[in-house]
């Protein structure tokens, strides 16, 4: 952005300034001085040392910082250690906790990297009782948009003589005294617009703000979603209340449409809680047992022990259907009464699930395990956006009748905006405003000229409303339609609070100036239009706090209380106070009587449902790492296609071209009709949805939002109306005859039957082959052909599922000197002294959030590619979530499968015997290193890497503009759509252009990176370091501590750190003590591809499924995997044939003949199950 | 011409006219004998050894016709092309190829191992027939030596183009240096670099130090017209396509000849000393170069074999790919020395049928040995009982690049299987289609081998395609070009048969003809005729 260029331009300030304002000023050289990289580092270096001053300056000080004609006031920011440095130490990080808001409420706490003053890493914050450390990928990805060069920078002012011009807050803030002084006392016509929050001083702002102006109308709006759940709570409760999970007290959970660790204020606790249920250790631990009934698979879907794929209004017929047998068996007389009236859904469809007793269907099966003695009280139902209000109010219901109420479920009450329906105020504000009667709309980080729904017409309505004011981080359409665009501070740079999902208070610290200063957060925004004419978030903040502290902000006691919670990240205490209210069993036995469930969808009127995805609803566009982010069920990268299943692909004639056929996968595109609006739409399939289903994602289509963002998929709002929820009947799809590339991480979706990668058992299996193995050697435990020392001679329960059982073991003809077994490094040898790094990840446990992939892309400085370089499979990421169906059907697999797979740190590695220059070596620690500036880049250990967890640079994909999006606007030959400013100049592919010679980053984009992590350049191969910068940074610590070895838990590596479920492990394993060497010898552990005898650092814990054996019999696989069949018996049968004699080898259903093929047209080439004897087939 | 050839017969001769002719056998040129106990002649029609001279330094001096400039101009163009692909690879990056995360290699080493595997015929018919004392392969061990080393040239830019920063190729040196960082000699990569390096430095030794001789012979003519005064018409510069003239060189063409020649020939005067030295020093390059022919190809197959990739390793590859190798090197000589043979006419008397035919069964025979390794490799991924081995091998067949897999089982296993039946041995338009089958049968061997493990291999997660780009394919052509702009430059102006070690083979160079194959005479036509009726 040549922004000095534009300043400098007669047309600019000039109209605006007096000559004697502008020489006094000197506007041009400000912003010179003002622009980075010079203006930065002198920014800080100020900030800083006013900070050591203020350390020793009275609390008065930081109070009189508001005197006008200061710049921006500078304020204390507490550092998260307890022990306040004296001084910054250069290349040492500090940590400031620090707290997201996230839309619709909630928040996360977190703690922000920050090196010279600059963020660079999000991180979760341990306090915080929603984050507990983790973090989800939206906070992470932050840092890329702080750093944006498509930000607003200044304001904008759309002169009615001379059209836009560029302005400076002071015109601002001339106009704005000016003209919002008409609206005071009695005038109307203003109208702000702005999303729900749950924030203190935000409250208190908006309340400054009405009480100025009593006719100004309040309208909040949340794009995406739907108010079911509110809505639900009202009838059920009275108030509107969201329930605060404990997911680690439930023993069964049924989940209708609702991915509770995805995309909700609680999210990132309720996958730690659920995570933490799914890991068994020994054979005598329990966990829960996960029913999910869904369209789609959603991250915990995956990870379900019973799948039923259903439309969503099936899923609604489902809940009522299970709330009668449940209720049949609880004494809940109203409901009882009440469902015996309601209509009663065709459970055909649920009746015809297969269940392994004779005469019981799954519904009673399902409500047996819900209301058996020892569940309840520790169940948990819980329901999605898709499902009806009535729906939530009878699950609030349901859970009241279990028990689980005051143990698996709290409540905490929703108020304000937060409870308001997110639509209708739009709905009614758009009226006004086609109507003319709105004269004056401020929108505050609302973008409702992109995202409000069709039907509202909003755009043309905006356009009629005389004055429009957007306060805006990024570029955004309505800015670009609006009056005045006001660059906004992001919530890295500037002061505000957040109240968390269980009602916790925490503060919103800036960690660095706003840099394009002068700019305003929105909260500040709020008080200069209440009046406040240089408003302080700082003292904003300050206020409204003390107030509820009922003291003044110069209290000492105060003071106090404040710097603890900018120091811990939350007000302690403010959390936590949930409610256990009663159920109003009338008011939903009324509501469920009049609720009719619908039919299943035909083919020929799809039930659609708008979800969100990697870029939210939409505010996210513009940001690389998540627009490259791959969505967990589909790997779909860069775009929004509408998703079916393969039977309705299949029925509609849209399946996708075979990926084998080019490069970039095709799609079809074809006509989606749905209440009367239409839109063209490329269409994928995901195995294992629902038939006659389409999932539609919001967000994507954005024109306005920067180079990344532009034109990147399609506006699906187009589809809404704002009258409905998220769930449309009746839809169409008709192909259109032509066809749209999409590009995928993953191009294949099958195991291939190759079972021994991705492992689980059943947990009755696990049960009896682990006690098996804890009762010691001896027990059918079978010898690990590896073995050289009695200490770790017998191949866990995990490993009996792999190649290890039936092969030879890889023996070398010579010692290999770079070789150190595990278990019998040489006394004295490198490999025999601590540390020595290992990693396991719980494939019990991971959803396929995608948090580890962003924790490594921002730790590591991973450069995005973009989507044609994705489609060419040359994607960074240096850990990936490889996602397997596994099944006899594409269109119904058996369950899906998620592996984690970065670079497992091979101790035998084949990467580093192949490398002619030595570039890739081990450490002394066990990390197989690179050396980026001895890489020529011959790609060999790529080749040669069995887990393919090596990345080439392409080009200079760190360097390039946008961040290695070599055009992001890319559209080969394919569908071209028409956008209005995307395409300028952007159509030409850079690839054609020599690294050299592209345009570069912007400097600012640099600032995000991590000092520590080397960017590498073209032509060099990159890949998982296990964060080596970490380690070193931690030993350099430790030294300096006086420790002699690094202790357990001194550090995490990103993907640790990041993974909500907690399923990444981290630490040395030679420390016996270590949490890593205790999951690494659990029963559960295996070396991915061990048999090749390659010795992976890390390991991958083996799922355990928990099914009901009601409804499934449970099958031991390891029995199934022995028995070879005939002719094979002889090589192997000596060494493990006893644990396997005696065990039922019944072919079980998904025990499939391997040899079956299944037509699939090109995808997934088989998703058959190993069988038995698949080995040898 | 007449300048150059007083001798009128001779000169017919050298613009194809009908010469005398000995007597035809019942097949072909008459070299295709069924009796054992005749000795089949390896010059036909009669040829003195003046003539033998005439018609090789004939071609070195003169233009071999209209056909050349055309074609050498086409060829150079597709080199040019082939040039600006790497040039323009080089400024953007190995990212203008198709490559992906998964499949890291696939047309560039996949030209590098077919290229190198087309450099081995020329060894193997200089050395080691050599050594067996097989006298036939004189009339095809200079084009085949050429052609080699040309084939080792193409060969050596794809490893240095393929790596991402090319600028620091010298990594793979081991040059001391201060860091004391040395290339890693665990690496098979490694082992190419020095195999490779090796091989094109003996085989242009080799090729070269035949060529002394030549040289000195090509001098020696040269030098005598310029002190005759025969040839001292001076150098013109001229339009290629209109023949205008435009200006002529202060330099005559045998002025130049005679220098450049003359350096080449490093000072041979033929003394008896000389031939001494020569015949000892070719013995020796013979016997270095001998298991060269064997180790270059085997290191190539340890880039592949010593892998843990499925598809890649496995310990049949070194022989299978030293009998590729051979395969696709002989297939490579009779692609080009059969046109050569029809453009250059008289070419016939020193490459007769019976050398086709025997270069013909060497094809028959090693491709019924790679083809037997094709089975084998089926077999022992099925015998070994790993999975990831047969789904390898049963996606090589029946995935997606099956196409890849049966045009080299069609082109490499089925094509020469014609080479059975005699008659379509010794029909040399036979055998250049089969030759032209087996070298794209060989190139598809590589490109199956490299990429279709690559695709897919243990975890289907990261399976992915590899489609080549225009950058791909215009530098593999270009290579081509490149390889035949050399060649033609070869037939040119270089001796494309060994001057001296054809007259040995002739009868009149056997001062003890009686000794071997009964009675050959001493420079004696008669002699020679008689030998040829096969009467004794």
């Amino acid at each position: 952005m040549d922004v000095t260029a534009r300043v400098g331009t007669p047309s600019g300030k000039g109209y605006w300034r007096s000559v004697d304002e502008f020489s006094q000023t000197g506007a041009f050289r400000e912003f010179v001085e003002r622009e980075f990289p010079g203006g930065a580092s002198e920014l800080l270096d100020t900030s800083r040392r006013d900070f050591v001053k203020l350390m020793g300056a009275s609390v008065a000080l930081a109070g009189a910082a508001t005197i006008p004609g200061c710049r921006r006031p500078d304020h204390k920011i507490m550092t998260y250690s307890a022990d306040v440095p004296e001084h910054i130490v250069p290349g040492k990080p500090l940590f400031y906790a620090t707290s997201m808001p996230l839309p619709g409420g909630g928040a996360e706490g977190l703690l922000v990297e920050t090196h010279e003053g600059r963020p660079t890493k999000v991180e979760g914050n341990p306090l915080h009782p929603n984050n507990r450390g983790r973090c989800s990928p939206h906070a992470m990805a932050a840092t890329l948009t702080i750093y944006d060069p498509d930000r607003l920078m200044y304001p904008i002012y759309d002169n009615p003589a001379r059209g836009r011009v560029d302005a400076t807050w002071d015109d601002f803030k001339t106009w704005g005294r000016e003209h919002f002084s008409h609206y005071e006392g009695a005038g109307a016509g203003l109208a702000f617009l702005t999303e729900p929050k749950s924030s203190p001083a935000w409250d208190a702002a908006k309340a400054d703000l009405m009480a100025k102006y009593p006719n100004a109308r309040w309208v909040s709006y949340l794009p995406a979603g739907s108010d079911a759940a509110t809505e639900g709570s009202r009838l059920a409760f009275g108030t509107p209340m969201r329930e605060v999970f404990d997911f680690a007290q439930a023993k069964v959970i049924v989940s209708l449409d609702r991915d509770f660790t995805d995309n909700e204020a609680g999210a990132i606790s309720n996958a730690r809680g659920f995570g933490a249920r799914r890991r068994v250790w020994k054979s005598t631990d329990q966990m829960c047992r996960l029913y999910a009934l869904e369209p789609m698979h959603s991250g915990v879907g995956m990870l379900s022990d019973h799948h039923v794929r259903l439309a969503p209004s099936q899923v609604s017929a489902f809940a009522i259907a299970m709330a009668k047998a449940v209720l049949a068996k609880r004494d809940n007389a109203t409901l009882r009464a009440a469902l015996a009236g309601a209509a009663n859904p065709d459970t055909t469809a649920f009746d015809a699930i297969p269940t392994a007793t004779e005469g019981k269907t799954f519904l009673e099966l399902l409500a047996e395990d819900l209301v058996a003695s020892d569940h309840l009280g520790h169940s948990l139902i819980v329901a999605g956006d898709s499902q009806p209000a009535e729906i939530h109010a009878l699950v609030h219901a349901l859970n009241a009748a279990l028990g689980n109420v005051g143990t698996t479920v709290r409540y905490t009450e929703l108020k304000g905006d937060l409870a308001s329906p997110r639509l209708s105020g739009l709905r009614a504000l758009a009226r006004d405003m086609a109507a003319g009667s709105v004269k004056t709309l401020v929108c505050l980080n609302v973008n409702p000229v992109f995202d409000a729904p069709a039907d509202l017409g909003f755009a043309a309505a905006f356009d009629k409303v005389p004055n429009t004011v957007c306060l805006s981080v990024g570029a955004s359409e309505t800015a670009a339609a609006s009056t005045w665009s006001l660059n906004g501070a992001h919530w890295l740079e500037s002061w505000g609070d957040t109240t968390g999902h269980d009602g916790t208070v925490a503060p919103i610290q800036p960690m660095i100036a706003p840099l394009y200063d002068p700019a305003m957060s929105d909260l500040e925004l709020l008080a200069f239009l209440a009046g406040d004419d240089a408003p302080d978030g700082h003292d904003l903040v300050q206020k409204t706090w003390a107030r509820v502290h009922s003291m003044r902000p110069t209290d000492a006691e105060f003071q106090r209380i404040w710097r603890t919670a900018l120091r811990d990240g939350f007000v302690a205490g403010s959390g936590g106070d949930l409610a256990t209210p009663a159920v109003r069993g009338t008011e939903i036995a009324s509501a469920l009587g009049s609720f009719v469930p619908v039919a299943a969808p035909p083919v020929d009127a799809l039930e659609v449902k708008f979800v969100t995805g990697s870029i939210g609803d939409g505010r996210h566009a513009n940001n690389g790492w998540l627009q490259e982010m791959p969505q967990p069920i589909t790997k779909v990268v860069w775009d929004n296609p509408v998703v079916v299943s393969p039977a309705t692909a299949k029925a509609l004639k849209v399946t996708p071209d075979d990926y084998t056929a080019r490069q970039e996968p095709r799609a079809h595109m074809a006509t989606l009709s749905v209440g009367g609006r239409s839109m063209q739409l490329p269409v994928w399939i995901c195995p294992g949805m629902a038939d006659n289903v389409a999932i539609v994602t919001l967000g994507y289509g954005r024109e306005v939002a920067g180079l990344v963002g532009n034109g990147v998929g399609f506006n699906t709002y187009g589809l809404r109306n704002a009258t409905d929820g998220p769930v449309l009947r009746g839809a169409t799809l008709e192909k259109t005859g032509e066809s749209y590339p999409i590009s995928s991480t993953q191009n294949h979706w099958s195991l291939e039957s190759r079972d021994s990668l991705v492992r689980w058992l059943d947990k009755p299996a696990w049960e009896t082959h682990a006690g098996a193995a804890e009762h010691g050697p001896g027990h059918g435990v079978v010898a690990d052909p590896y073995a050289t020392s009695g200490d770790d001679s017998e191949l866990s329960v995990a490993e009996q599922l792999g190649e290890l059982t039936h092969t030879p073991a890889n023996l070398s003809l010579y010692e290999n000197p770079f070789n150190e077994s595990r278990g019998n490094a040489a006394p004295g040898s490198a490999y025999a002294k601590g540390p020595q790094w290992g990693m396991t990840i719980d494939l019990a446990s991971c959803t396929g959030c995608n948090a580890c992939v962003i924790a490594c892309q921002s730790e590591n400085n991973i450069p995005v590619v973009g989507k044609k370089e994705v489609a060419k499979g040359r994607e960074m990421h240096w850990i990936r979530v490889d996602r397997y169906f596994v099944g006899d059907s594409l269109n119904e697999p058996e369950r899906v499968m998620n592996q984690p797979v970065a670079c497992v740190h091979c101790e035998n590695a084949p990467c580093e015997t192949v490398c002619p220059v030595t570039a890739t070596v081990h450490d002394r620690e066990g990390l197989n290193v690179m050396a980026y500036n001895r890489c020529i880049g011959t790609r060999y250990c790529m080749n040669n890497c069995p887990y393919k967890a090596r990345r080439f640079n392409f080009f200079d994909f760190a360097q390039a503009k946008l961040n290695g999006g070599l055009d992001p606007k890319y559209v080969p030959e394919g569908v071209r759509k028409a956008t209005n400013n995307a395409g300028e100049g952007t159509t030409f592919n850079q690839n054609l252009i020599p690294p050299r010679l592209r345009e570069k980053l912007d400097e600012i984009q640099h600032m995000g990176q991590n000092p520590n992590v080397t960017v590498r350049g073209r032509g060099v191969m990159e890949k998982c370091t296990y964060c080596l910068q970490r380690i070193n940074s931690a030993r350099a610590s430790a030294k300096v501590q006086g420790l002699s070895t690094i202790p357990e838990g001194y550090f995490q590596v990103a993907c640790q750190q990041a993974c909500p479920t907690e399923s990444i492990v981290f630490g040395d394993i030679l420390n016996p003590e270590s949490q890593v060497t205790k999951t690494r010898q659990n029963q559960r552990s295996y070396l991915l591809l061990g048999y090749i005898n390659t010795r992976p650092r890390t390991s991958h814990l083996m799922r355990v499924n928990n099914p009901n054996p009601a409804i499934t019999e449970p099958v031991d696989a390891i029995a199934a995997h022995g028995h070879h069949g005939g002719g094979h018996d002889e090589g192997h049968g000596d060494s493990h044939g006893d644990q396997h004699g005696g065990e039922s080898h019944d072919a079980h259903s998904f025990r499939v003949d391997p040899t079956r093929q299944i037509e699939d047209d090109g995808y997934a080439l088989s998703l058959r199950v190993l069988g038995g004897n698949g080995v040898h087939a | 011409m007449t300048t150059l050839h007083p001798d009128k017969v001779t000169a017919d001769r050298l613009t194809g006219k009908p010469t005398s002719g000995g007597p035809q056998g019942p097949l072909g040129d008459g070299t295709l004998f069924e009796d054992p106990a005749v000795r089949t002649p390896l010059v036909l029609n009669n040829r003195s050894l003046h003539d033998v001279t005439e018609i090789v330094c004939g071609y070195a001096e003169n233009s071999p016709g209209k056909w050349w400039l055309p074609t050498f101009m086409f060829t150079a163009t597709v080199a040019g092309v082939g040039t600006l692909m790497i040039l323009y690879l080089l400024v953007t990056g190995v990212g203008v190829w198709g490559l992906n995360n998964q499949v890291g290699w696939a047309w560039d080493i996949t030209n590098f191992v077919f290229w190198i595997g087309i450099g081995h015929a020329g060894t193997l018919i200089s050395a080691i027939l050599c050594l067996f004392k097989q006298k036939w392969r004189t009339a095809v061990n200079r084009s085949a030596e050429a052609m080699t080393i040309f084939a080792v040239m193409c060969a050596g830019i794809f490893p240095g183009i393929h790596v991402g920063r090319i600028w620091f190729i010298w990594f793979v040196f081991p040059i001391p240096n201060s860091n004391a960082i040395w290339p890693n000699f665990r690496s098979p990569l490694l082992w190419d670099v020095f195999a490779v390096s090796t091989y094109a430095t003996v085989s242009l030794l080799f090729w070269f130090m035949g060529m002394i001789p030549d040289f000195a012979t090509l001098r020696d003519r040269a030098d005598k017209r310029l002190r005759a005064g025969s040839g001292t018409s001076k150098l013109c510069v001229q339009c290629p396509i209109t023949g205008i003239k435009f200006f002529h060189l202060p330099v005559s063409a045998d002025g130049i000849r005679a220098f450049v020649y003359g350096l080449a020939s490093l000072g041979w005067r033929g003394s008896g000393r000389h031939w001494h030295r020569y015949e000892a020093a070719y013995l020796i390059l013979a016997g270095i170069s001998t298991p060269l022919v064997l180790s270059v190809h085997s290191i190539v197959s340890f880039d592949f074999a010593t892998s843990v990739i499925p598809g890649w390793h496995t310990t049949i590859f070194p022989p299978y790919f030293v009998a590729g190798a051979i395969f696709g090197g002989f297939a490579m000589v009779l692609f080009l020395l059969i046109p050569a043979r029809e453009l250059f006419p008289n070419f016939k008397d020193l490459l007769t049928l019976r050398h086709l035919e025997n270069m013909a069964k060497i094809i028959l025979v090693t491709g019924m040995m790679v083809g037997f390794a094709y089975a084998m490799e089926f077999f022992i991924a099925w015998y070994g009982g790993n999975k990831f081995e047969v789904e390898v091998f049963i996606n090589r067949a029946t995935g997606p690049y099956w196409w890849a897999y049966w045009t080299m089982i069609t082109c490499n296993v089925l094509s020469p299987q014609v080479f059975w039946k005699r008659s379509m041995r010794t029909n040399p338009k036979v055998i250049w289609a089969v030759a032209l089958f087996v070298t794209i049968g060989m190139w598809f061997e590589r490109f199956v081998i490299i990429v279709s493990s690559l695709h897919r291999a243990f975890l289907p997660g990261e399976w992915h395609m590899f489609f080549p780009t225009a950058v791909d394919i215009l530098t593999f052509v270009g290579s081509c070009g490149i390889f035949m702009t050399l060649f033609l430059l070869f037939l040119r102006f270089l001796p494309v048969f060994p001057l001296a070690e054809i007259k040995a083979v002739m009868p009149q160079g056997d001062p003890h003809g009686h000794g071997d194959g009964g009675d050959h005479g001493h420079g004696d036509d008669s002699h020679l005729a008689a030998n040829q009726g096969g009467g004794h």
